[in-house]
């Protein structure tokens, strides 16, 4: 038990530079996926639910790929009917500001809006 | 309809069982309070009975309820008892131990009850303890409420329960069911059986109502109340547990074919339970017949109110039953019988006697199977419900159990069928072995698991508690959970680990998005107010920027810069702009200063040259005709004073300076006819040079008449002069031609010079109060004419500082300090008010002297004594002599000392009325001076000597001497110039009674002479100068002779001082 913690504990405290999670990066691509998904889509609720999911799905895998290497990707996707009405959204972490970082991108039409916030969690 | 039956015929066997169990507790507990009362016991065993009695049908009715709910429950119901059969076979060692431990405690407290009791009282006891591991639990629950507490619940149970009694019916059928099953049994038996079942079903009943409340209870409280109770519960163990080993001792001896430990356990319990049955028997003796009776009546009774009701749906089974009643009776009474005899056995081989009366060792072994089946079924029952909570996280992995354990059940309900018959006992044998094995096996994975379990200790009394009760638990599921605890473990010590190397800190609160509201006029705007518009032109100002900006342009130059810098210029840039301009104008006007002064000193050099060369080619033709006119003349130039502010003016003096001895002033005092010029009441004072005769260098004025004049003892920088209003003025020469008023006459531009410094402001008390008559620069002490040039340099590189005397008629002497300022003044000095504005050069009064004497004055009594002339001595400038107009030259020193001669005199007179007009140093060191009166005659002095060594008179009578001056070239020449314009050349070495050379210059007279000459250098030149009453001056060059000094000069010289003395 011992022997296999202490082949177990390798942690790495901090992720390579190339592996970082890189804000950057990661709102491109989600600005890229709402771009795509949801030019010309106009709000209907009953659709609203499922394409919300299939787009924080589809940011996820797109995220998975950059190589965000160790990290947990935690995605939200908010889409909401644009009728005039104040809208305010916050997100708060408790994390390691050194390792987890987060990107956010908005996209916003005459009907709808839409805001996906990609929360890369270093796991150690 | 089979397998159903078959089911629900367990569940009556059990709750016969659990009468059974019921009816022992039942007993037990009245019997503890009998003990208190111990002569009554029958009577209360009586009413027990009864109770019993009454409460059977109760239980039934009961049952029912409990047996829906068993219904979903069953799998749990059906499960345990196989687990316990595993524990109890394999693991009833340890449960012995336990006891064991347990009991130890126990026996020196409880020893001594089982003596009291003696035995009757060991009976009770031990039926008690037969009991005790059913009643355990119950109790435990029970003691909550105290047996009180429970009784009152039982009555409350019986009473609700007698209402229903429709409700029996299912349960009567149950036991027709076992009736017919058990036929092939010894009726007594099967009695026996019904009975321990009925007993055993009260029991479950009661304890299922205990469990109910208890379960509303906490289960804390239960387990609290187990260890409080524990006491009294190992007293029963204990008891129980020896009167176990004293009957397996004595089935070692009795029962050599159940030498199968399990076997012997099993049947141990199986005698355990029937025991009380037997028991009652035993104890009731008298009463035995009696309750026997009583019981059949009530089976009876009970038999009869099923059968009317039950009438609708069972009669085929009814007629079945009443068949059974009828051999069941026969049973009971030959088990009434056997009891009796049985009776006077003793009492602890009671059990003993029935089983040998089992001498089937089927009948044992089926009736241990169901009644531990039963009796764990009622344990675990009753445990199962306490860990109903623990056990709920099971229940998926018990749901699957369930499956096996209804196979397990069919198994046994299939044993139980064929339990009768002898072939298949191997069969149930086999079936043992293989749950022995299963048994095995859990058990040691339940050792594995105790090990692995040891680092959770709650997990661990769980399981305690699960086997101490016989109880397992299921391993799959606790291996799912220890999996996930281990994983969780892990997690946590992972977290554990890193949390010390990290920091986790909390966010700032990231806005995801800020979506203001939208005014209603934008929203109308949005929604309408773009309907039916279009967009057509858009006018605005955009192109139209205004563009201001603050900061101003940063300008930029190449800049170069050298050091030390070269021409001038330490910096620069190839850029042509404004600076570079003005670096150029910075460098021509420092060209321009630097032109000025190469100017300035080139100028002279030039003009010099240029008057050189003018003057040979004037000269040359000129002096041809004038060597012929005198005869000592070598050469002649004449000085250019035709200018217009000299037109018409004499000169009253000529003065050349003793260092720079080219440097010519010549004074030419206002004249009396008017010229073009404006400057007629003022003095002119031309500075020469005498090779550069074409115009002065300097041109200096004064508003009066300037009576002497000399220069600065060194370089010639100042000119000073004393006037006939008293004053001491002083001409700087340095300065700039700019800061005084330029004249323009014709084309020529001339500069004039006023004073630089005047006494004329300073107080009278302080100034001359008569004319200035003499003027002379004092020089350094023990200053030599030979070396004066070095000390001149020296002087002026010192600033300058030197004094001045200057005497007046009244023979004041007054010396002055001149002092140069280090800076100039433009705007002038207040204090100094005789200086000129820019001026630098000042006089400061030193001191004054009178140097005549007052009783002189009176002694001749012809008019005041004038002093006229003023000489230092040049070897030590403390010695002044002074000319007066007694004929006599005052000999004095500056400190007042008394010094030898006082005066020096004529030869022939010692005071007479004659003017000393002149008085001249030897220039050559030798301690001479000569004299020249306004009589004509002309002395030769020495110093030491009052009366002159020579004294001529003969060439000039009664012309008075205007000037005699020595030859600076020649020890022994000197010039004397008398009024008669006769020029006189004295050369001692040749004549010292007469003049070598006497020239007569009538055509134009000579008014002023003065003689120059150049000792120390080889080319030595001399002359004189002649200023002629037209205001010419003419400069005449000696010859040769009169130049070049000889051997004999100093040797006439010293001749001439010996001969006189």
């Amino acid at each position: 038990m011992a022997r296999s913690e202490a082949a177990a504990n390798t942690y790495l405290i901090r992720p390579n530079y190339k592996h970082k999670f890189k804000a950057g990066v990661a709102k491109e691509c989600i600005r890229e996926i709402l771009r795509d998904q949801l030019s010309g889509v106009q709000y209907n609720p009953e659709e609203v639910p499922t394409l919300s999911r299939s787009l924080a799905d589809s940011i996820k895998n797109k995220l998975k790929y950059v190589g965000f290497d160790r990290y947990k990707l935690i995605v939200q996707v908010v889409i909401g009917e644009q009728r005039g009405e104040g809208v305010k959204m916050a997100a708060r972490c408790f994390w390691d500001a050194d390792t987890d970082s987060y990107a956010q991108d908005i996209y916003m039409n005459d009907s709808l809006f839409c805001v996906a916030a990609a929360f890369g969690v270093y796991y150690y | 309809m089979y397998p159903l039956k078959k089911i629900t015929k367990e569940d009556t066997w059990r709750s016969d069982d659990l009468k059974v169990h019921i009816q022992g507790h039942h007993e037990e507990s009245r019997r503890r309070d009998r003990s208190k009362r111990e002569g009554e016991h029958k009577k209360h065993r009586d009413g027990e009975s009864l109770d019993r009695r009454h409460r059977d049908p109760d239980r039934d009715a009961k049952r029912e309820r409990e047996k829906q709910r068993e219904s979903t429950k069953e799998g749990s119901k059906h499960r345990d008892p196989d687990r316990d059969r595993n524990q109890d076979s394999k693991g009833e060692e340890v449960r012995e131990d336990r006891y064991k431990e347990k009991s130890r405690e126990r026996e020196k407290a409880v020893d001594n009850s089982s003596h009291r009791d003696g035995d009757k009282g060991s009976e009770e006891k031990r039926r008690e303890m037969e009991n005790s591991k059913r009643r355990r639990n119950r109790e435990k629950d029970r003691y909550n409420d105290g047996d009180i507490g429970m009784y009152k619940q039982r009555d409350r149970d019986i009473e609700g329960d007698r209402k229903k009694d429709g409700e029996r019916e299912r349960k009567i059928e149950m036991d027709r069911r076992k009736e017919e099953r058990r036929e092939d049994l010894d009726h007594s038996r099967t009695e026996e059986r019904v009975r321990d079942k009925e007993r055993e079903r009260r029991e479950r009943h009661r304890a299922r109502e205990s469990d109910y409340s208890q379960h509303e209870n906490k289960e804390k409280q239960r387990e609290g109340d187990s260890k409080a109770h524990s006491g009294h519960k190992e007293r029963e163990h204990r008891i129980d547990r020896e009167n176990r080993e004293k009957r397996r001792r004595d089935k070692g001896s009795h029962e050599a074919d159940t030498s199968h430990s399990r076997e012997v356990e099993r049947e141990r319990r199986h005698q355990e339970r029937k025991e009380p049955k037997d028991y009652l028997h035993d104890i009731k003796d008298g009463d035995k017949e009696r309750m026997k009776a009583r019981e059949r009546k009530e089976q009876d009774r009970r038999r009869e109110r099923r059968y009317k009701e039950d009438s609708d749906s069972k009669r085929n089974d009814r007629k079945r039953t009443e068949k059974h009643k009828e051999s069941s009776g026969h049973k009971h009474s030959d088990r009434i019988n056997r009891d009796k005899e049985e009776s006077t056995a003793i009492p602890q081989l009671t059990w003993r006697s029935i089983q040998a009366q089992m001498s089937d060792p089927e009948i044992p072994v089926e009736n241990d199977e169901e009644d531990k089946q039963s009796g764990k079924d009622y344990h675990n029952d009753d445990y199962e419900e306490d860990f109903e909570n623990y056990e709920e996280d099971f229940e998926d992995e018990d749901e699957e159990e369930d499956d096996k354990d209804e196979v397990e059940h069919d198994n046994r309900g299939r044993e139980e069928k064929r339990e009768l018959s002898p072939r298949r006992r191997e069969e149930i044998e086999a079936i043992q072995r293989a749950i022995d094995e299963e048994n095995e096996r859990i058990s040691s994975a339940r050792s594995q698991r105790t090990t692995t379990e040891s680092a959770f200790p709650y997990r661990e009394n769980h399981s305690d508690g699960g086997r101490t009760h016989g109880k397992i638990i299921d391993f799959v599921s606790a291996k799912h959970r220890e999996i996930s605890q281990k994983v969780a473990k892990k997690q946590k010590q992972r977290s554990e680990e890193l949390l010390r190397l990290i920091d986790l800190d909390f966010s700032i609160t990231f806005s995801l998005l800020d979506l203001p509201p939208v005014n209603e006029y934008d929203m109308y705007i949005k929604n309408f107010g773009t309907t039916n518009t279009k967009q057509a032109y858009v006018q605005c100002n955009e192109d139209n920027v205004d563009r201001d900006i603050q900061t101003e342009e940063v300008e930029m130059m190449d800049k170069w810069t050298q050091h030390p810098p070269e021409t001038k210029a330490a910096c620069g840039g190839p850029k042509v702009s404004q600076e570079t301009t003005d670096e150029s104008m910075a460098r021509m006007t420092t060209d321009s200063q630097r032109l000025t002064a190469f100017l300035r000193s080139a100028k002279q050099v030039m003009a010099v040259l240029i008057e050189e060369n003018m003057a040979e080619s004037n000269s040359l033709r000129r002096l041809r005709s004038q060597t012929d006119a005198l005869s000592f003349s070598d050469g002649c130039l004449q000085l250019n004073t035709k200018l217009p502010f000299l037109h018409g003016r004499q000169v009253s003096l000529l003065q050349f300076s003793h260092i720079q001895r080219q440097t010519l002033l010549s004074v030419h005092p206002p004249s009396s006819k008017t010229s073009a010029v404006p400057l007629n009441s003022e003095t002119v004072i031309c500075v020469w040079n005498i090779w550069e005769p074409s115009r002065p260098q300097k041109i200096l004025l004064y508003e009066s008449e300037v009576m002497c004049c000399c220069f600065s003892p060194g370089k010639v920088t100042l000119v000073f002069a004393g006037t006939s209003v008293g004053s001491v003025v002083v001409w700087d020469l340095r300065e700039h031609s700019g800061t005084h008023c330029n004249l323009v006459v014709g084309k020529e531009d001339w500069t004039l010079r006023y004073p630089t410094f005047s006494t004329d402001a300073v107080l009278s008390g302080v100034g001359h109060l008569s004319p200035v008559v003499s003027i002379e620069p004092v020089l350094s002490t023990g200053e030599t004419g030979s070396n004066s040039i070095l000390t001149a340099d020296i002087e002026e590189s010192l600033g300058l500082s030197f004094q001045l005397g200057s005497l007046d008629e009244n023979g004041v002497l007054t010396l002055w300090v001149v002092v140069e300022l280090p800076k100039g003044n433009d705007s002038g000095s207040q204090t100094d008010l005789g200086l000129r504005p820019g001026g630098k050069v000042k006089l400061l009064h030193s001191s004054s002297l009178q140097t005549t004497e007052k009783s002189l004055q009176h002694i001749i009594g012809c008019g005041p004594p004038l002093s006229l002339q003023l000489k230092f001595l040049p070897s030590d400038s403390n010695h002044y002599f002074v000319g007066t107009n007694m004929g006599l030259v005052r000999h004095g020193t500056r400190h007042s000392l008394k010094v030898l001669p006082k005066f020096y005199r004529s030869q022939f007179d010692s005071c007479k009325p004659v003017e000393v007009t002149t008085l001249d140093f030897s220039p050559s060191g030798e301690p001479f001076f000569l004299v020249g009166c306004s009589d004509g005659t002309v002395r030769l002095h020495s110093v030491l000597r009052e009366t002159p060594l020579m004294e001529w008179s003969g060439c000039s009578i009664c012309t008075p001497i205007l000037s005699v001056q020595w030859s600076q070239t020649r020890p022994a020449v000197f010039c004397v110039l008398d009024a008669a314009s006769d020029l006189h050349i004295w050369d001692l070495t040749e004549k010292d009674y007469m003049p070598v050379i006497t020239e007569n210059i009538h055509n134009d007279r000579v008014t002023a002479m003065a003689v120059f000459g150049e000792p120390a250098k080889q080319n030595t030149f001399s002359g004189v100068a002649l200023a002629k009453q037209s205001g010419k001056v003419e400069i005449q060059y000696f010859k040769k002779s009169l130049t070049v000094s000889k051997a004999s000069d100093k040797e006439k010289l010293q001749s001439v001082l010996q001969d006189t003395f």
